[in-house]
């Protein structure tokens, strides 16, 4: 079995792996890592500090969001960043500005996203592949080691291989696949930074998570996934229909004191004694005390249509149970991560526009 | 119907063993497989449907009509009968078997253990802070409320022919458990008390290779082994290491039931109102061609499918309204049916091979002027009748229409609840 192991990762060897591994009924549940060092299992819990239980007087304050409910955190997106590959791009959210209060702790209070993607191919199949009339589309999205507060593996996990469905779902619609017979093409994605399912004050109990299968930080990294990936897939000259890009919405409970002017727009009505309902863009999972609901879009602006859709969550109030009420919440989310994904094409175009006129300087330039 | 048509496609001469389980496929072909024939290394039909162009097209044209004719004669919102039963595992808390007639087959079990919780002292700390006492039954619901975590529940799914991290199990797992953790409840009644809660393992086994998408079946067979699991009632007090009652009998539903007059409550005497009881979700898997959306579809309809989508629902049962007066009217008072997830499916239909008009095909134009052989862009060519895989996304118009047969009065969801209702879960 361990032979196996080895190149489980690498595409190219999947095929004779395949064919070769399928004969066996009883393979693991948990593949487990033996090829490297790793650290005990389990074993060791996190550091509590008495500062995030708010001991002594001292207490770490959430961070909150002093953006309005429909702006975006910056974007930094830069093609062509890594030669050897065809195709590469860099994406980096602006950690949230912080409210300008001390703190107390050194610990940042919101993590950035950083992804950084590079595109293989097109590239022709090995000769021992069957016929295939589309390209063969294969996403790899991985968490480095050191991208959240607890530590990664080496070997995909279940979220992140759930992922790199979802990002081959959205990709596999833009590509025109049917000009590439007989190859295939890699976009593998490494996640330096993720986002955080929570904040980490809330780690030592309680607090929103979403759900193993990931939580809402890694619809975050989904929405910048695709846009990375759209990106860089412009940069390796795959023709597409369209420039598809990543948005995210959710639903959010905002303390009724920060919420003074109630928006016709955003406003989702009231919930319980202290606190509303909001549909935010682009929300920072860190920033909001509970989470009810949150939507990402990849989305073909020109044509308005809709590659990959993943909803989830539980919107509470006893009214919700009336269709036309869920058929606003679901619409209005849905719409909201639209309008997101709309903005964050803005930045793909023009990265990508960019990018296109560097190389066609450059090209002028080699002719003279 | 749909049976004869299965039985058909089993007997495709070209690909005698497309279903069978690669060993046994690899047992059949002994030696004849050294040198790699391109059957050996054929992914499931799954994800690579074996369809040619012209059978794609006849699907595809006899599913856009109006009203729209399904390969197996049903109307676009019926489902294929099933045939359930649970507790058949006698060594699982819980557990349930679905058959389709296509040959589909499903078991779950659904098993629980103690565990020690992690972060004990968070919880103790979070507890002293939030407040006195918490006299009232009220208070305590409430504290109760969000101290459970994800992780205490576990699924996998087996499906036989496919790598445990095939792309398939992995998002089928994902979807379920999901729609499972959605709300947070479930997790909230795993907690005994603040050192010790039950880990839920829901293990599901497909039996026969995926001949269409298994969501469906994979979530009502779900549904019916967490109906049917019981965990053993506490005896042990507050914060003891926990203690349980050996009897059988007296244990409790994980999923509270409606207590009719023998039934232990699961927490305690209701004195006070009921809580809205929360049932298991079900996902339900919905495809799109053209303007026509299609439930419970067939391996033919999945090929063709312009959009594939897993909507899971939930239904919660508020004991506390009583049950209205019997209209003269045979009309069934609306259910509380919640949406809990959306998901696209990559549709297997972009990876099928196209099919080529006469236009552009050497074999037919070889004879003519070169004044025919201009006819080679896209424009030019005649595509009606040519199977032509979709690209592109799908409108958001769609997708709300979806979700209003799923939820509404009267809708899919219902119906399928009310189906899933006439099973006897024990």
């Amino acid at each position: 079995m361990s032979m196996n192991r080895k190149n489980l990762d690498s595409e190219d060897t999947k095929w004779e792996l395949q064919e070769f591994v399928s004969g066996w009924y009883e393979i693991p549940a948990a593949m487990t890592d033996r090829r490297r060092i790793n650290g005990p299992p389990g074993g060791s819990s996190p550091v509590i500090f008495a500062s995030s239980l708010g001991i002594g007087g001292r207490s770490v304050k959430r961070p909150s969001r002093i953006r309005p409910p429909d702006e975006l955190r910056k974007i930094f997106l830069k093609t062509g960043l890594t030669p050897l590959a065809s195709g590469s791009a860099y994406l980096e959210l602006s950690p949230s500005a912080n409210t300008g209060e001390t703190c107390d702790s050194l610990a940042p209070s919101s993590s950035a996203l950083k992804l950084t993607c590079a595109v293989h191919g097109p590239r022709p199949l090995p000769r021992s592949a069957p016929f295939t009339p589309q390209i063969q589309l294969s996403t790899h999205i991985k968490f480095a080691s050191f991208a959240a507060r607890q530590r990664r593996g080496y070997i995909r996990d279940a979220s992140e291989r759930d992922l790199a469905v979802h990002l081959e779902t959205a990709l596999r619609g833009v590509i025109i696949g049917n000009r590439w017979p007989k190859s295939s093409v890699e976009v593998v994605i490494t996640v330096l930074e993720g986002e955080e399912d929570r904040w980490w004050g809330d780690e030592t109990g309680g607090g929103t998570t979403g759900g193993s299968a990931g939580g809402w930080g890694m619809m975050n990294v989904l929405a910048g996934c695709i846009t990375v990936a759209s990106a860089a897939i412009a940069d390796a000259g795959i023709d597409c229909l369209d420039l598809v890009s990543g948005g995210v919405a959710a639903i959010v409970k905002t303390p009724q004191s920060q919420h003074e002017a109630p928006d016709r727009d955003t406003d989702m009505g009231e919930i319980g004694k202290n606190g509303r309902l909001q549909l935010v863009i682009d929300p920072a999972p860190s920033e909001h005390q509970e989470i009810y609901a949150a939507c990402v879009v990849g989305y073909l602006s020109t044509r308005d249509e809709i590659t990959e859709l993943w909803l989830k969550g539980n919107i509470p109030g006893t009214t919700s149970f009336s269709t036309p009420m869920q058929m606003a919440e679901v619409g209005g989310l849905l719409d909201k991560a639209v309008e997101a994904a709309v903005a964050v094409r803005l930045v793909l175009g023009e990265a990508v526009r960019e990018a296109a006129e560097l190389k066609a300087g450059q090209n002028r330039n080699n002719k003279e | 119907m749909c049976h004869r048509r299965v039985v058909e496609s089993n007997q495709n001469p070209d690909f005698p063993n497309q279903y069978l389980p690669q060993r046994e496929q690899r047992q059949h072909r002994g030696d004849e497989r050294a040198n790699s024939s391109p059957a050996a290394t054929m992914p499931p039909p799954l994800t690579h449907p074996l369809f040619s162009p012209p059978e794609l097209s006849y699907t595809h044209t006899s599913l856009l009509l109006q009203p729209p004719i399904r390969p197996d004669a049903r109307t676009p919102t019926q489902f294929r009968p099933i045939i359930a039963e649970t507790n058949i595992l006698p060594g699982t808390n819980g557990s349930a078997r679905i058959c389709f007639p296509d040959g589909n087959e499903a078991v779950v079990g659904v098993k629980a253990e103690v565990e020690r919780s992690a972060g004990v002292i968070g919880s103790l700390l979070r507890k002293g802070g939030r407040g006195e006492g918490g006299g009232g039954d009220d208070n305590e619901e409430e504290g109760r409320k969000g101290v459970g975590e994800n992780a205490w529940v576990e699924l996998t799914i087996e499906i036989p022919g496919l790598r445990d991290d095939d792309a398939l199990p992995v998002f089928l797992a994902a979807m379920l458990n999901e729609a499972l953790l959605a709300s947070g409840d479930l997790v909230d009644r795993l907690w005994i008390n603040q050192r010790w809660h039950w880990k839920l393992y829901i293990d599901i086994l497909l039996l026969s290779p995926p001949l269409s998408y298994p969501i469906p079946l994979l979530s009502l067979t779900t549904h019916l082994a967490l109906l049917s699991a019981r965990l053993p009632r506490l005896i042990s007090e507050a914060d003891e290491d926990p203690l349980f009652d050996n009897d059988w009998e007296a244990s409790i539903h994980l999923y509270p039931r409606h207590n009719k007059s023998s039934e232990p409550t699961p927490s305690k005497p209701t004195a006070t109102k009921p809580k809205p009881r929360e049932q298991p979700p079900v996902t339900l898997l919905v495809t799109v061609v053209g303007e026509n959306i299609f439930f419970d579809p067939s391996l033919e309809e999945i090929a063709v499918a312009d959009l594939l989508l897993a909507v899971s629902i939930s239904e919660t049962i508020d004991d506390s309204e009583p049950p209205p007066e019997p209209k003269p009217t045979t009309t069934k008072p609306p259910r509380n049916i919640r949406l809990l997830s959306l998901r696209t499916i990559d549709p297997p239909a972009r990876l099928t091979p196209p099919g080529v008009p006469d236009a552009l095909n050497t074999a037919v134009t070889q004879a003519e002027t070169p004044k025919n052989k201009a006819a080679t862009t896209d424009a030019d060519v005649d595509y009606s009748g040519v199977w032509v895989p979709p690209k592109g996304g799908s409108k958001r118009k769609l997708i709300g229409r979806i979700i209003q047969m799923v939820i509404e009065h009267g809708g899919v969801g219902e119906e399928v609840l009310e189906g899933l209702e006439g099973v006897d879960v024990g």
